[in-house]
């Protein structure tokens, strides 16, 4: 298990983000965006109906169940580029809530303005961001508040336009780039004004906490949970 | 000091009327507009009257040719400094900048209803909105300086900013809480009124909330009716009205009573005070926005002098 070094421990603490370049190269990026483009393409018409019917939105289009429909999925919830990191931050006690297998269409405006996930009143929030595209300036890429996170930063100006935020940062990256945030911080997606869908998968975690723990939110994968640290991590066991 | 809205007009911004079908006034027919029947303008005018609302924006309803929009002109031309019209452009019209610049030539029309924008509903297509079947239609109200009147379908709420980023000179106002219904989730209801089937908050928020980044872009507090799931006072859309004010403000947006589908259920006078029911907290300044300084100054409505 890879642990952060201490100039990324220090980064996490102030900045509330770290930046994981090439967490998934070579062969296993090129097995994820299959997995990615296979599920999209089977789940894309229940979508389209979904959206038409107005329950669902037309600006992203998740797909549903991932974990249930490849293992590549699984295998990215404790990932040896950034488990250790999270296990880390978390004292070692660490949930896995949801997968978001996302597509985000292009749009002169983003789906979602400037948020924090969570209030500091919920257990540390967490959240890795992994581009399954290559995203660059203007393609709709992940956008954070770097120090944000820490209580009693704030309050944060409700600003209209995404690139009026002061002090944000847009994160461009190669497909397969890892961006691992603290989500009580402010982030959000800025505009994609290129004709291209960007594609991500976002796996949201928490530090554990009875409040949390299901252990029927991942009945379907249990087979594939044998070890007592992936049971805990998904919440089948305590 | 004196309060704001003792000097700003009162404006509801969304109402209907029509006449009995007639040679004078065709109309189009259905179950819920059957051709005896009639909500005439002086009904309006009289709720109006009783409820201090000062002006109104007459939205076409019957058909959207130019011999249905009859009883519009007629009502915009009985009452010119009373009412402001909004007109419906036919979907397969040739040329529907003629429509437009026919309806809108001195008569009180101001600008178009739309609920389709004729675009892909595959928000993963490429977007060309000159291919769109309404790009004319946008084009000539950029022109002619038209306001369009959006009441899209949640299959087409994608394509909205693609649109008014190519056209930031078009005024456009969202109609009924900026929500665009579902096929298939439109009904009448046992008053003979639509029913529209949505979740509140809307899905159709991603795609609406951050069109607050273009100045050119109001709403419509209205439709309650039709969205809520309780009745009078609909305390089931009050988060979604502070949503709205959250993103837009009050001078972006503009209360409506959409008449005359409330004037048995809950009647116009309550929808007066809808804002206190809503939202309490508004500043005097606010509550006049909303009640019409917003319509007065987006939809050039002249002023009480």
């Amino acid at each position: 298990m890879t642990r952060p070094t201490e100039a990324q421990r220090t980064q996490w603490k102030e900045e509330g983000y770290l930046v994981l370049e090439d967490a998934i190269v070579g062969d296993e990026l090129c097995r994820l965006q299959a997995a990615f483009d296979r599920c999209a393409a089977e789940a894309k018409s229940g979508w389209l109906e979904r959206v038409e019917a107005g329950v669902q939105s037309a600006m992203f289009f998740d797909i549903p169940n991932p974990l249930e429909k490849d293992e590549v999925f699984v295998d990215l919830v404790d990932h040896p580029s950034w488990y250790g990191f999270l296990m880390d931050f978390s004292g070692d006690d660490l949930i896995f809530l949801a997968p978001q297998v996302r597509t985000v269409p292009p749009s002169p405006v983003s789906y979602v303005g400037w948020h924090p996930d969570v209030p500091h009143t919920t257990p540390l929030h967490m959240k890795v961001q992994i581009y399954l595209n290559d995203v660059g300036p203007g393609e709709g890429g992940f956008a954070y508040v770097p120090g944000s996170h820490r209580k009693g930063t704030g309050p944060f100006p409700a600003v209209r336009r995404i690139d009026s935020m002061p002090g944000h940062k847009v994160f461009t990256g190669r497909a397969g780039t890892a961006i691992l945030f603290n989500s009580y911080g402010m982030h959000t997606a800025v505009d994609n004004r290129t004709p291209v869908p960007r594609k991500s998968i976002i796996l949201i975690y928490e530090k554990w906490s009875r409040e949390r723990y299901n252990s029927q939110r991942f009945t379907a994968i249990a087979p594939l949970c044998a070890t007592r640290a992936r049971r805990k991590l998904f919440g089948l066991e305590v | 000091m004196p309060h704001p809205d003792a000097h700003s007009l009162r404006i509801d911004a969304h109402v209907h009327v029509f006449a009995r079908a007639s040679a004078e006034f065709p109309r189009e027919t259905s179950d819920w507009l059957p051709p005896d029947r009639e909500e005439p303008v002086e009904k309006l005018l009289k709720e109006m009257e009783a409820h201090r609302i000062d002006r109104a924006v007459l939205v076409q309803i019957g058909g959207t040719s130019l011999e249905h929009h009859a009883y519009l002109l007629h009502c915009l031309k009985t009452y010119p400094r009373r009412f402001l019209g909004i007109g419906l452009i036919p979907p397969d019209i040739p040329s529907a900048a003629d429509h437009m610049d026919r309806l809108t030539d001195g008569t009180g029309v101001i600008g178009f209803r739309l609920s389709s924008l004729g675009g892909p509903r595959d928000p993963l297509d490429r977007i060309d909105i000159r291919t769109f079947r309404t790009y004319p239609i946008w084009k000539r109200a950029a022109e002619r300086d038209c306001v369009l009147w959006l009441y899209p379908r949640a299959g087409e709420a994608h394509l909205v900013p693609f649109l008014l980023e190519a056209f930031p000179q078009v005024r456009v106002v969202f109609n009924h809480l900026f929500i665009c219904p579902g096929k298939g989730k439109f009904s009448i209801d046992a008053k003979g009124r639509p029913r529209v089937d949505t979740p509140v908050p809307p899905m159709t928020r991603y795609a609406t909330m951050r069109l607050n980044q273009y100045e050119n872009v109001t709403g419509h507090l209205s439709g309650h009716y039709a969205f809520s799931k309780e009745p009078w006072p609909y305390r089931d859309l009050a988060g979604w009205h502070s949503q709205l004010l959250r993103a837009f403000g009050a001078n972006r947006l503009m209360w409506a009573t959409d008449f005359p589908w409330i004037a048995e259920d809950p009647g116009y006078g309550p929808l007066t005070r809808l804002l206190d029911e809503l939202l309490p907290d508004l500043t005097d300044r606010e509550r006049a926005d909303i009640m019409g300084s917003t319509a007065q100054r987006f939809l050039r409505f002249p002023s009480q002098s």
